[in-house]
């Protein structure tokens, strides 16, 4: 992982198969260090964004450049709860790229998935089954398996989505850590309160809102053209809250 | 002096049926079919693949019913109908009008209603129809032993080879990709084990049956064990277990072998069911 990790996209447009583009117009650049909250309704290209940035949707329209490898930490309801994995099998599937397929993950990398687990501090739960985990314990493991990826740019999807306070703190604690050694974060999120406290953020709504840093981009003119009628304005206009939503299928 | 001979009674219970070659060679075909299904079923349960091998397996009968009279290879025309089946239910799912489940089940009627017009009114086939729809261990010849050794050993292979993209990818499809693991990819090939492991399967326990030898071992497995390892070995040793008791029990009541395995491992998953629910266990899980 460097220090250098950076993002700059520039008029992207994407879409599924040959229909329509589902989002377009993205342009914005994020340096080393820095954490973007990504801000919009259901269906407003959060994930299809996080799609196109992994080079799993074609891109219509525009470029992307990220000049460091790229995880995908999915919410963790996702996942098959009942399968049989441990949080460290699921920490070693970080390395599952690099692996030839007839041989077994190396040692270097067991080391890589232990010392990701004792970062995240689930390390004394390594051998427990994923699915008998805390929501907020298996969001740091999937944090672990990025790490484990030797990812510099994290697309983090609702990460504090059905998560506790305590484990919110610990997430929000890694992520502090993960932008001091200069990774790049990419966080969906419902809660604009919350986005506040990240260095940027983007709006998106079928096409790019806004991009900027929170104090002058999250306006209520902002607001209301990235959630239309899901806003609820709150506090004199000062603040704002979206209506949450936990299912997003696009 | 007694038990010495209740001894031996049991052991010659055990061992006697195996002087017969035709025994012997049912042994071998049980032995190596337990590996194949073994395997492939936890790969079939855990990705929620059993309606499905038994719906491609129940697809096959019409196959079989046409091979016979035309001339054609059995497992060929298992194949032909089973991979005729896999391409419909992908047609009629295809713009999400029709669920894959309901779907599947259509077909799967379709299947039995078409083979067992074949057979009765246009070959009429008659007493061959039990055999393709239950099979026969008793009865295998040299082709069937060979095809069962071919896909025994592809699954090992495919298992050891491609245990983690299955594994990732059944873990969670979008994230798998996201890995970088080749999840497409991986998934024909399990589906591809699968159609061949449902052919290799027929002749033993018929089109009705596959689920016997592909899913009962895996799902009774997965009530006792939470790790992929113990769990594909478990598989495989049930399996394994349940057929050979299956086919003794076949020898000595005279029941047809299919049926009699299938009914081993109803009675193997009922026990496993039981021990997985009994009180001591649940305490054992909730302290660990």
């Amino acid at each position: 992982m460097s220090a250098t990790a950076r993002i700059a996209v520039a008029g992207l447009a994407a879409s599924y198969g040959a229909g329509a583009p589902v989002l377009s117009g993205v342009t914005f650049a994020a340096d080393a260090g820095q954490a973007v909250a990504v801000l919009g309704p259901n269906g407003g290209g959060k994930t299809t964004l996080f799609r196109a940035l992994l080079g799993e949707l074609a891109t219509v329209a525009g470029t992307v450049a990220i000049d460091a490898a790229t995880a995908y930490v999915p919410q963790t309801e996702r996942s098959r709860l009942d399968f049989p994995v441990s949080a460290l099998d699921v920490a070693l599937m970080g390395a599952y790229a690099r692996t030839s397929w007839f041989r077994r993950v190396p040692a270097a990398d067991r080391a890589l998935a232990h010392a990701a687990l004792e970062r995240v501090g689930m390390i004394e739960r390594a051998h427990d089954r994923f699915g008998a985990l805390s929501g907020g314990q298996r969001q740091r493991v999937l944090i672990a398996r990025a790490l484990v990826q030797d990812a510099g740019v994290l697309l983090l999807d609702e990460p504090f989505a059905g998560v506790d306070q305590i484990s919110e703190d610990a997430i929000m604690g890694i992520l502090d850590d993960l932008r001091a050694e200069g990774r790049v974060l990419l966080i969906a999120t419902h809660d604009v309160d919350q986005a506040r406290g990240w260095d940027r953020v983007l709006c998106l709504r079928g096409e790019q809102i806004a991009y900027g840093e929170p104090s002058t981009t999250l306006t209520n003119a902002v607001l209301e053209a990235t959630y239309g009628a899901e806003i609820v304005m709150l506090d004199c206009g000062h603040r704002a809250v979206a209506i949450q939503h936990h299912d997003h299928a696009h | 002096m007694r038990t010495i001979f209740d001894k031996l009674a049991l052991v010659r219970w055990l061992t006697d049926p195996l002087s017969a070659p035709f025994m012997q060679r049912a042994l071998l075909a049980a032995l190596l079919l337990s590996v194949a299904g073994g395997l492939l079923g936890v790969w079939i349960v855990l990705r929620r693949l059993a309606f499905f091998a038994h719906a491609v397996g129940s697809a096959t009968f019409p196959g079989l019913v046409v091979a016979g009279p035309m001339g054609v290879a059995p497992p060929l025309a298992a194949l032909a109908a089973g991979l005729g089946f896999a391409g419909l239910l992908s047609r009629l799912t295809r713009n999400g009008a029709t669920s894959s489940d309901a779907a599947t089940g259509l077909l799967l009627a379709g299947a039995l209603a078409l083979g067992s017009v074949l057979a009765s009114d246009v070959y009429r086939s008659g007493v061959g129809v039990d055999r393709l729809l239950f099979g026969t261990l008793l009865g295998l010849g040299d082709g069937d032993l060979w095809l069962a050794a071919a896909v025994a050993l592809a699954a090992a292979v495919a298992t050891a080879a491609l245990a983690r993209t299955w594994l990732a990818t059944g873990f969670d499809p979008a994230a798998a990709r996201a890995l970088g693991v080749r999840a497409a990819r991986g998934d024909w090939l399990l589906l591809a084990l699968l159609a061949a492991s449902v052919v290799a399967v027929l002749p033993a326990v018929g089109a009705l049956l596959v689920s016997t030898l592909l899913v009962i071992p895996a799902a009774t497995a997965r009530l006792l064990t939470g790790s992929l390892r113990t769990l594909l070995a478990t598989s495989v040793a049930l399996a394994a277990t349940e057929s050979v008791a299956g086919l003794l029990l076949s020898y000595h009541l005279d029941l047809p072998p299919g049926p009699a395995i299938a009914i081993v491992g109803g009675c193997g998953f009922a026990l496993a069911a039981l021990a997985s629910a009994a009180p001591w266990r649940r305490t054992a899980r909730a302290v660990a």
